[in-house]
């Protein structure tokens, strides 16, 4: 959905105009907005952040460090907890299911007759996703199941292999297999011309229903012979070159905490190198007992804690866990200098879950953290559960922040009050 | 807009004004506007629904779905909100009727010109199955194709099917490895038959282990899978991917006269991942047996022996020495391997798309040992496979226009110097990615006996049409009743069926989610894997008993019988049987087993690792076996936060529940059959009180940190007051109404047999159907065959 600027304007009013148009701000010094690379990882905790231990007592700019945040204590200023979200139309029956509308907001995820719509990030791949050799990244603990989602609600399935995508950014293949990759563009261009020729000729036998299948077909061949022409243009520009190991993938699917570690690596990586601007990552949520000290059960079981002090105490120690790997991240993007800024200034670092709360299957308040990214930050930021703003109004915020001109998604009625870019 | 277009747009206007002048139209639009367009309307309409241009126009799909959403708010009484002034209920009624009554013959109208079921793309299941058909090979594809989503009922729902660019290039992916797999470049591989002695392992160390080195094998005393103490044979590697026969002989060691169980397990062990489970044996005390089993393997792939239900730890044996050690053990002697097990070369899937055409020795590339296929006649014989390739994959006869694209790029790289193999691959591939081919093809109405062959062996196989079906298709006489009854026959007894009995069962039992929870181990430290496997293999056995044997289908509800062995008949208390062999098994009185509803399985899917829920389940019962789903809990209601420190038990807290009006409705429905099934824990073993955690982790008799929570009470009183004391109880009333079972269960095939589900105008049908099944006796095997007599079925 690319709306005209001039509508854009119309529709969201001054107010909600001025953050994004700040972005436009002429200044000499800096770079024209167009230059400045802005980016945005969007992190899934599956099974939710405990509330108790997540959000502070206190709101504001005074809010005091919940045990979870004290964990980012060193980020305070450069993080917004928000308090109260939640996304339309969700229900504790579908509270897993909800994790495919986590960055889509559609109502209803898991009823019949759901489908699905486009994700925060490929919706900011459709204006910037060309600026980069990946679009986007779609990234998962474990399993192809992720949080990006096409146009027309077809899931893009995730890798969760981090060897396997540190060579795709960085390794380059030898001269014949280069040879080769670019003989198999090629001829698969071909296919899909051949394939629309196809599709074409049937189109003109089929109901109008079908046909709305059909369409989504010729779309796909169109989108992905356009990927592959781009392809093709970056399969002869050499790979950027980075001092580090491959990684080698981790085979407990129980060590929930080290997969994310590499996942997270790997994320700073392809965002230094710009290999990426827009990363996705769908956190493991294992049903096994993952190695650290003092835990005993899986992780899913933990969540279903039902109270239990024993279960409680332990959910705390993977989850403080997962908040160490989110703190290494956030320092790693304020270690990385671009220009006369940091990476973390121009990444928004979105972390959430379709949980509020996992023993009850709540979908309600979500625990919501947003770092970085050039938002003036240092506040909790509560809205009222009981009669919450869309979390998509976030995203609107999210996005325009990334100077992409919009003024709705998803459930979205304006951006989210009480969060402003810095001047 | 362009002119024609706009003739149009100005047609519907008018009509839609025509509508508009209509009786009941003016109705609505006073309803509408006295109590829905004020909130429904403007820049930001509540709920993003916008009612004040509502015309009366069901026949777009857009317009339609906005009238399904007024319908749901209207009946749920959502809407209008409780604090606006609420019109009265029978004009709430009247305009649910019309709206009811518009819909259905919209649909009735759009399903006469389009169908009822939409263009269906394969899902992924049976696009790994239909490649395997269409080109004799057997791939893993599981890493290219995504999963599909299945938000509810089943994943080849044609609705949801949705493609992606991302999809459309994992389909060409997996086309060239599939073609690379049929299509052979090389010489035959050597065969491998050996015999290797478990001696000679370097897994098993003779000395300061848990293995005692005996005259004729080893003998396995512990096994610690986490710290990698198991027998792993290092010395097999599979050197090229097929079929391998196996042989392992072995027996119980110092075991008592008692069996004893192993596991072995194949991969390349270099993943978590890459290791699966081949299937749990047994071998008697003392004297050798030899087991057989013959297993794909991929490239670089091993086995694993892993001996079951040894009582000593590796630490204890280790301290006694494996040399004085006493206690049981399982003796392995040797492992006889076989294979690739190859019908010819080169192999069937290779000679199904090249013929006898010779292959040549490649000059130039790198890899000196690399042949391909080679022509005398390159776009004749071209021609010749695609066309060939092109009818099975399009399940079809083809016509010139059908491959002339293929043909043509076929063609161009041949001039571009491609080699034949390397040009007619290209255009093998183009037909792997085509529409044809990922989509079924099917005519409004009746289906074509093409299309039918289609649906039947997507049912019942989950893959492509066989060369008999496709056969009896061009001679236009799969339809005849008595053809199709012999199809069914047929089909259900061919080896594929087991896809229907996997992918039926695993949705509509929800058994695909068997791991989506892992018991507390504390709780349930019973629950392993093995006893996992069997509850899976229980009801996947049944069901093909229920079905082989057209058992009437109120065995789902109850039955006497069921499939056991000793893993699973010690976990629901019934003696008498041993080994790992899984055995139909009559049930003795008192068992409160029988039917589905009472597996491990299904008691295991429906509940998470920790609690039950009788909302859960009883929900599951009334949608899967009953037909009755309740409607969706209001938005604003939360699930009952779940307390197992043994305070209240879930009654108590779902009795306050009960006692508000709006949530008795449903929950006086819902509760009943989940309150039977709390006679069940987690993993479904039997209970009379909860269990519940031990205070300051004393442990009980067993060694379990468990203590006896709160007493369970499984009665309660279904909606029109009769009452139940347990299961065996609820059983027994709602086998009353076999007729609801039945339709039910036709229901759910017709919606996983044609891809979607059946709506209101396909009640007559269905109706049909429950009375046919009546006069034979609800014979499951007879519902399948009138399924598939159906209009339902045999029209798009």
């Amino acid at each position: 959905m690319k709306i005209p600027r001039r509508t854009f304007l119309r529709t969201a009013g001054i107010s909600l105009a001025l953050p994004w148009l700040d972005a436009f701000a002429a200044d000499p010094k800096r770079p024209s907005a167009d230059a400045v690379p802005r980016r945005m990882i969007c992190i899934c905790a599956p099974l939710g952040l405990h509330p108790d231990n997540f959000f502070p007592q206190k709101t504001g700019r005074d809010y005091d460090l919940s045990p979870y945040l004290e964990i980012l204590g060193e980020f305070r200023d450069d993080m917004t907890v928000i308090s109260g979200l939640q996304h339309a139309g969700m229900g504790s029956s579908f509270a897993h299911q909800a994790s495919a509308s986590f960055l889509t907001g559609v109502p209803g995820a898991g009823r019949p007759g759901f489908r699905n719509a486009i994700s925060l990030d490929q919706f900011a791949a459709e204006q910037i996703g060309t600026k980069t050799r990946f679009p986007s990244l779609a990234l998962s603990g474990e399993g192809a199941g992720g949080l990006s989602w096409t146009r027309t609600g077809a899931l893009i399935p995730a890798d969760n292999a981090p060897s396997k995508v540190f060579a795709r950014l960085f390794l380059e293949g030898r001269a014949d297999e280069v040879q080769e990759q670019m003989r198999r563009l090629d001829d698969g261009r071909s296919i899909l011309d051949d394939v629309s020729v196809q599709a074409k000729s049937m189109r003109s036998t089929l109901g109008s229903e079908d046909r709305d299948k059909l369409d989504e077909y010729l779309t796909s061949v169109r989108e992905l012979e356009q990927r592959m022409v781009t392809d093709e243009s970056w399969a002869k520009k050499p790979k950027p070159k980075v001092s580090v190991k491959p990684p080698t993938d981790i085979t407990n699917a129980a060590d929930l905490i080290g997969r994310t570690r590499l996942l997270f690596d790997l994320t700073h990586l392809a965002l230094q190198t710009d290999s990426t601007r827009l990363i996705t990552i769908m956190l493991a949520g294992s049903s096994f007992a993952p190695p650290i000290p003092g835990v005993t059960l899986g992780h899913h079981d933990l969540s279903h804690h039902g109270k239990d002090p024993r279960k409680l105490e332990q959910l705390k120690i993977v989850e403080i866990e997962t908040m160490k790997t989110v703190r290494d991240l956030l320092a790693k993007l304020r270690q990385s200098k671009e220009d006369s800024s940091t990476l973390l200034d121009r990444t928004t670092v979105f972390l959430g879950s379709n949980l509020g709360e996992s023993s009850s299957h709540s979908t309600k308040n979500l625990p919501v953290l947003l770092a970085g990214g050039g938002f003036r930050h240092g506040q909790h930021l509560p809205f009222d559960p009981q009669n919450p703003p869309p979390l998509c109004n976030l995203f609107v915020s999210m996005l325009q922040r990334m100077g992409i001109e919009t003024a709705r998604f998803g459930t979205s009625t304006g951006m989210l009050t009480g969060l402003d870019a810095k001047a | 807009m362009n002119h024609a277009r706009r003739i149009i747009y100005l047609i519907g206007m008018f009509a839609g004004m025509l509508l508009r002048a209509h009786a009941a139209d003016a109705n609505f639009h006073g309803f509408f506007e006295r109590h829905c367009v004020k909130c429904h309307s403007g820049e930001k309409p509540k709920g993003d629904l916008v009612l004040d241009n509502l015309t009366a126009d069901f026949a777009g799909k857009a317009s339609r779905e906005r009238w399904d959403r007024v319908l749901e708010q209207l009946t749920s009484g959502d809407m209008p909100p409780k604090d606006k002034p609420r019109p009265p209920a029978e004009e709430v009624k009247a305009l649910a009727d019309w709206i009811g009554g518009r819909v259905a013959s919209a649909e009735t109208a759009r399903r006469s010109a389009e169908g009822r079921v939409v263009m269906r793309r394969l899902n992924r299941a049976e696009y790994a199955n239909t490649v395997r058909d269409l080109l004799g090979v057997e791939v893993d594809l599981s890493d290219l194709l995504p999963p599909d989503t299945s938000t509810s009922g089943f994943d080849n729902s044609a609705e949801l099917l949705h493609t992606s660019s991302y999809l459309m290039r994992s389909y060409l992916d997996a086309a060239s490895r599939m073609l690379d797999e049929a299509i052979v470049n090389t010489q035959k591989p050597w065969l491998l038959k050996k015999r290797f002695d478990v001696r000679e392992e370097r897994s098993v160390k003779a000395k300061g282990s848990v293995y005692r080195h005996v005259d004729d094998g080893v003998a396995i005393f512990a096994v610690w899978e986490s710290a990698n103490i198991r027998v792993t044979m290092w010395n097999f590697r599979s050197h090229v991917r097929g079929k391998y026969r196996f042989r392992i002989s072995g027996y119980g060691f110092q075991s008592e006269g008692k069996p004893v169980n192993f596991h072995v397990n194949a991969g390349t062990f270099k993943e978590v991942t890459e290791e699966r489970l081949i299937d749990y044996f047994a071998v008697p005390a003392n004297t050798a047996k030899v087991i057989e089993f013959t297993e794909q393997l991929e490239p670089e792939n091993r086995v694993r022996i892993i001996a079951d239900g040894l009582p000593a730890l590796p630490p204890t044996v280790e301290k006694i020495g494996a040399d004085k050690y006493t206690g049981p053990g399982l003796v392995i002697q040797w492992m006889d391997v076989e294979g690739p097990l190859l019908e010819s070369w080169p192999p069937p899937s290779h000679k199904a798309i090249f013929g006898d055409l010779k292959q040549e020795r490649v000059p130039g590339t790198g890899d000196s040992a690399r042949f391909e296929v080679v022509s005398p006649q390159p776009v004749a014989d071209a021609e010749r496979i695609l066309r060939d390739f092109a009818r099975r994959a399009f399940r079809r006869p083809v016509t010139d226009e059908d491959i002339r694209p293929f043909l043509a790029r076929v063609k161009a790289r041949l001039d571009q110097k491609y080699s034949f193999e390397q040009a007619v691959r290209v255009g093998l591939r183009a037909i792997l990615v085509s529409p044809d081919f990922l989509f079924l093809r099917e005519q409004a109405n009746a289906l074509d006996d093409f299309a039918l062959a289609s649906r039947l062996s997507y049912f019942l196989w989950s893959s492509m049409p066989d060369e008999p079906l496709l056969k009896l298709a061009a001679e236009k006489r799969l339809h005849e009743p008595s053809v199709l009854h012999a199809q069914v026959e047929r089909m259900l007894g061919d080896a594929k069926a087991k896809a229907f009995t996997a992918n039926f069962t695993g949705q509509w039992l929800s058994l695909r989610a068997i791991d989506a929870t892992l018991p507390d181990r504390t709780l349930y430290p019973e629950y392993d894997d093995m006893l996992k496997t069997a509850m899976l293999k229980e009801t996947s056995l049944f069901f093909d008993e229920v079905l082989a044997r057209d058992l009437p289908l109120t065995n789902f509800v109850s039955s006497d019988f069921t499939f056991l062995n000793a893993r699973l008949a010690k976990h629901y208390g019934i003696p008498g049987i041993e080994g790992t062999e899984m055995r139909k098994v009559t049930l003795p009185p008192g068992t409160h087993r029988g039917g589905v509803l009472t597996m491990g399985s299904v008691l295991k899917v429906t509940a998470n690792g920790t609690t039950t829920s009788p909302v859960i389940r009883g929900a599951w019962v009334l949608e899967r076996i009953l037909g009755t789903p309740p409607p969706k809990p209001p938005a604003d209601v939360e699930a009952i936060e779940p307390d197992i420190r043994g305070a209240t038990t879930i009654r108590e807290q779902l009795a306050k529940h009960r006692k508000v009006a709006s949530c008795a409705k449903c929950h006086t429905k819902i509760d009943p059959p989940g309150f039977a099934l709390e006679s069940f824990d987690v993993i479904g073993g039997w209970r009379e009180n909860y269990r519940a955690l031990s205070n300051n982790g004393e442990k009980d008799a067993k060694g379990r940190r468990v203590r006896q929570g709160p007493a369970v009470d499984p009665g309660d009183a279904l909606p029109d007051g009769r009452h139940f004391h347990d299961v065996d109880e609820y059983k027994k009333l709602i086998l009353e109404d076999k007729d609801q079972l039945a339709r039910c269960l036709a229901e759910k095939l017709l919606a996983y047999s044609t891809g979607a589900s059946p709506t209101k105008s396909d009640k007559p049908h269905i109706e049909t159907i429950v009375r046919n099944l009546h006069d034979k006796n609800y014979g499951f095997r007879s519902l399948i065959h009138e399924v598939v007599c159906s209009p339902v079925f045999q029209s798009k």
